[in-house]
């Protein structure tokens, strides 16, 4: 019986430092403490979903991100079902509709059975409220992320710009 | 399972469910009143919990404070409003209240005769209206033990509501499946917010007025100052006609006090000020306005809670249906944004 309960617990708790592990990874969760990180555990949502279920669609109203604990989870882009990406164990998405309810640009399906860590926008605000220094941390570091995906973008598309102007004096060039 | 099957069976389910609460209604009575007094205390917990506070420690200081007030309340009111109570229960069984109100009638009938004022007998309807309540307060003393018997169970329910308010709601949310998840989310937070701020608002608005007439008549010197404060208070809660219901008893009362009109200018005055105040100061600041109910709707609202139950549906009718309205309206707003294919 001892050894029972033993087990009941020893798994739960193996449970919650895999989860706690997983979230240290998240660039969003990097910088915290460890306390800050359980009080994160605390709010997180945890979901099943079996193959082929879809976890979110296209266009509708987002509400969160998710980690992904266990399992595939497939990004798909409707209405050609193009595969945009396959994350798996520990990677994340939807983190943008932590910020505003824009539709979901994308339609995520698990690729095989997961286990997945909700963290929703409802939470978060609730998370400000209550503790406005843990609420900052978060929202600064999304901002950041946000900041570089931006750069990033900017650089892409300055890239394809000076390409494009490159295409177009050969064309020209060409047609003399 | 065919499609009639299903329905067969969800209506059996429904039918299982409600039956089941109707068995429970007493229980869920208590449930329902825990919530609601929970619910408008949460924010106060969040506050003490941002400065620094275990969610534990935060419930157990806002329950000290809620205590303090309370002991507060029963050292403080309780002595004059059971002065009041049985001033009144004396002049109903010495006669004196069938002299008053005859009084008041002749005096009625000399000023007002001229706007063809006849004799209305007051005092019976009076005394139809008082068997009534008279009836109400003696079930609720009948139920002595039962009240006290709730006086203790709500606090503590309350207390783990607050306490651990948050983790239930997640258990709740957890049963939800897949398909509805993330829409139940959005829903339950929508609602909230907009709940929060239209009950918070409601019961701030009825308390300041509340206390704003107590003090207003206690300066006039009107007997009964805290029983007709306390009621113009929730009076207020009904929309255009409200006001007017809660200063009417304080006019009737100084009359039958003073034997004359003298103090009903000052008494309108103060009402007239009271009301200024509401709607500049303490609506703009409490009530939420995007619960605005259409004037129509409020008065069928009020004559429905109070066919149904009495004066305190009457009371409780327009907040009711402002719980409605925000629990439609965001289930249909929410609706439209999600695709359940």
């Amino acid at each position: 019986m001892k050894s029972l309960w033993q087990n009941i617990f020893k798994s739960k708790e193996k449970s919650e430092e895999n989860i706690l592990t997983i979230l240290r990874r998240i660039p969003i969760f990097q910088d915290l403490s460890e306390r800050e990180v359980r009080a994160i555990e605390r709010i997180l949502h945890r979901r099943h979903y079996q193959e082929g279920e879809v976890i979110f669609r296209q266009g509708d109203a987002g509400v969160g991100m998710y980690i992904i604990e266990k399992g595939v989870v497939s990004i798909v882009y409707e209405p050609t079902d193009q595969i945009l990406a396959e994350l798996k164990e520990g990677e994340f998405f939807g983190e943008l509709a932590l910020l505003d309810e824009s539709p979901r640009s994308a339609t995520a399906v698990a690729a095989s059975e997961c286990k997945m860590l909700g963290f929703f926008q409802p939470d978060l605000f609730g998370l400000i409220e209550r503790n406005p220094r843990l609420g900052v941390k978060i929202v600064l570091k999304l901002a950041q992320i946000i900041g570089e995906r931006l750069k990033s973008a900017n650089e892409e598309f300055q890239q394809m710009k000076q390409q494009l102007l490159e295409l177009q004096k050969k064309l020209e060039a060409e047609k003399k | 399972m065919s499609r009639n099957l299903k329905i067969l069976f969800g209506i059996i389910v429904t039918i299982t469910v409600l039956l089941f609460l109707y068995s429970i209604a007493s229980l869920l009575k208590i449930l329902i009143v825990a919530a609601l007094f929970a619910y408008l205390l949460d924010p106060l917990a969040n506050a003490l919990e941002s400065r620094g506070m275990k969610r534990s420690t935060a419930t157990g200081i806002l329950f000290a404070g809620i205590i303090g007030i309370l002991a507060g309340f029963i050292l403080l009111i309780l002595p004059v409003l059971s002065r009041e109570i049985q001033a009144i229960q004396e002049i109903m069984i010495t006669g004196q209240a069938e002299r008053m109100v005859q009084e008041f009638e002749q005096l009625l009938s000399q000023k007002l005769n001229s706007l063809g004022f006849q004799e209305v007998n007051i005092y019976e309807k009076l005394q139809l209206a008082l068997a009534s309540v008279g009836n109400q307060i003696f079930n609720l003393l009948l139920n002595a033990v039962s009240l006290i018997t709730n006086l203790v169970i709500i606090p503590f329910i309350m207390f783990f509501l607050i306490k651990d308010g948050r983790e239930i709601k997640k258990r709740i949310i957890s049963l939800v499946p897949n398909r509805y998840f993330e829409f139940s989310l959005n829903l339950i937070y929508k609602m909230d917010l907009q709940l929060g701020n239209y009950l918070r608002g409601q019961f701030l608005d009825a308390m300041t007025i509340g206390i704003l007439s107590i003090v207003a008549l206690w300066m006039l010197d009107v007997n009964y100052f805290v029983l007709i404060g306390a009621f113009a208070g929730l009076a207020n809660l009904i929309p255009y006609v409200g006001p007017i219901a809660g200063a009417i008893p304080a006019i009737v009362v100084s009359i039958m006090q003073v034997g004359s009109f003298e103090q009903v200018p000052w008494i309108v005055l103060a009402f007239a000020i009271i009301q200024l105040i509401d709607n500049v100061l303490v609506q703009p600041l409490v009530v939420a306005k995007t619960v605005n109910l259409h004037p129509l709707i409020v008065l069928l609202v009020v004559i429905i809670g109070g066919n149904f139950f009495g004066i305190l549906g009457m009371l409780l009718a327009v907040p009711a249906t402002g719980v409605l309205k925000v629990i439609v309206q965001e289930t249909y707003l929410n609706y439209r944004k999600y695709r359940f294919g």
